[in-house]
């Protein structure tokens, strides 16, 4: 393999690209996001500086069904949001990320410092319940429940829409083969080209099970806000850097 | 979190690092290598420049890792290609596939070790050394070796030699912009490696065509041997041996 060719790959490994070039297409994607209340000292110490917790010390745990993403194929997805600030600015910090396909893992932490592991989420409807479950190593660590579509979304789809343009937000971190930190930086991008089919909210309940390598629960339950569910069609494209700790520590 | 302590994490997610710092132990660190004959054209469109084949045999191995400090217990299926870099014979590393984010997140960022997420098993089946490769739901690889029938090796240290070589891995990763951040040819070489048993034997190996778990792509053309190793080792940190950015 030549070098010209080695410096086109999207990723590794050469043999077979875990993921392609984005940007990424997602088409019905389906989300179920209950916001709940936590505590702010243990919210403090789960945001990086220099981002600051938003005031209200509200967390968002999702469920994130995706049956058609370009270069990625058909996953699900769990996991915890913060909203916060940065600068002043609004942005959601994704401070845990489940998933059940590799290929999203790798790209998710690679590119935007998504910090995913493998696990296995599922959300679906159960009779009358729109039913979001997380297991990891085998055991259940989430399970969020909200009634099905029992009211629109106050502003509708077009409301949802202008909220999913929020800028998000990771700490992403690569070590360098010596183990020091190589890439250690806050990234931020932002969905486009997105377009609401159905937006709903309604009373929701959750369940977080304490767990070391899936610690959802560590942010504990102390009043759950509501539940949002809606699909969509999204474009995921590449980011930029908002704030490098490598740099910032040189000086 | 401060920021000084965001630089002293192992790695993302913050509350929960995927791995910890190296160097990395394993304890009863189990192998079936498979070597066997291929094409040289696959062989050299397969190998990064400036890595140069070496010969026309490559290796398909199965590993049982029950105790990796740090990572779990898992196990893992690689392509190996045999290479020679300014004069030195290393083992380039081309596939692997593992059924644990711990070691597959930390071998591809630490490392750039090609791993996916696969459903490898290496056990023995009745009479059979057997190991068996699925990915995304499909069978793509099956490997039996006859088990321990050649138990007088000699000298058991000389198939570590097998892993006294250094491994090449070719370490991809974007920037946020997707161009590449990294594009590095690293080595690592093992440490402390206790071979505890050793044999050798007949093998068999069966590849199947998937376009995201290729092994296939390096077709076998004849069937050298196979080896059972049994060993302890540490997994030390890297270095770069070829930086394609610089």
């Amino acid at each position: 393999m030549k070098v010209e060719d080695i410096l086109r790959l999207p990723s590794m490994p050469a043999a077979s690209p875990s993921y392609p070039m984005g940007p990424y297409r997602f088409v019905n994607r389906e989300y179920m996001i209950i916001t709940y209340e936590t505590d702010a000292e243990l919210l403090r110490a789960a945001v990086p500086e220099p981002l600051v917790p938003n005031a209200d010390n509200h967390v968002l745990y999702e469920w994130i069904r995706m049956p058609d993403s370009s270069g990625f194929g058909d996953y699900t997805e769990s996991g915890v949001v913060i909203p916060c600030t940065f600068n002043g600015e609004p942005v959601n910090f994704t401070a845990q990320m489940y998933l059940d396909d590799e290929p999203p893992i790798s790209a998710g932490r690679e590119i935007w410092g998504f910090p995913k592991k493998y696990a296995q989420p599922k959300i679906e409807v159960c009779s009358d319940t729109l039913t979001g479950t997380l297991h990891y190593a085998g055991q259940l660590v989430a399970m969020g429940t909200m009634a099905f579509k029992h009211q629109e979304s106050p502003g509708g789809v077009e409301a949802t829409a202008k909220h999913m343009t929020k800028t998000s937000c990771n700490l992403k971190i690569i070590p360098d083969v010596d183990g020091k930190p190589k890439i250690c930086q806050l990234v931020a991008y932002n969905l486009t080209n997105i377009t609401i089919k159905g937006s709903w909210t309604g009373p929701a309940r959750l369940h977080l099970v304490p767990h070391v390598n899936a610690p959802v629960a560590d942010l504990p339950i102390k009043r759950i806000v509501g539940g949002k569910h809606f699909v969509g069609d999204l474009t995921l494209p590449h980011g930029r850097v908002l704030f490098d700790y490598v740099k910032d520590q040189a000086g | 979190m401060k920021k000084q302590d965001v630089l002293g994490l192992s790695a993302m997610p913050l509350q929960s690092p995927t791995f910890p710092r190296g160097p990395y132990k394993f304890h009863d660190r189990q192998y079936m290598v498979i070597t066997y004959i291929t094409d040289r054209d696959a062989i050299r469109a397969a190998l990064p420049e400036p890595l140069e084949p070496a010969g026309d045999t490559v290796s398909v191995q199965w590993l049982d890792l029950p105790d990796g400090e740090g990572l779990g217990a898992y196990a893992a299926t690689s392509q190996v290609i045999p290479c020679v870099y300014q004069g030195k014979l290393c083992n380039f590393i081309s596939q692997m596939y593992v059924d644990n984010t711990s070691p597959l997140a930390g071998g591809r960022e630490i490392w750039g070790y090609p791993m996916k997420y696969g459903k490898s098993v290496l056990k023995t089946a009745t009479d059979t050394l057997t190991g068996t490769l699925h990915y995304a739901g499909q069978q793509v690889a099956t490997g039996t070796m006859v088990y321990k029938h050649d138990n007088q090796v000699p000298d058991a240290t000389k198939e570590g030699h097998h892993l006294a070589r250094p491994q090449i891995t070719l370490k991809l990763i974007p920037d946020i912009d997707g161009k590449p951040a990294i594009a590095q040819l690293v080595s690592v070489e093992f440490q402390e490696v206790k071979v505890k048993g050793a044999w050798q034997g007949p093998a068999r190996l069966e590849l199947i065509p998937s376009v995201n778990c290729p092994l296939a792509d390096l077709p076998v053309r004849g069937i050298t041997g196979g080896l059972h190793l049994v060993t302890d080792m540490v997994l030390p940190y890297g270095k770069v041996i070829h930086d394609y950015l610089a």
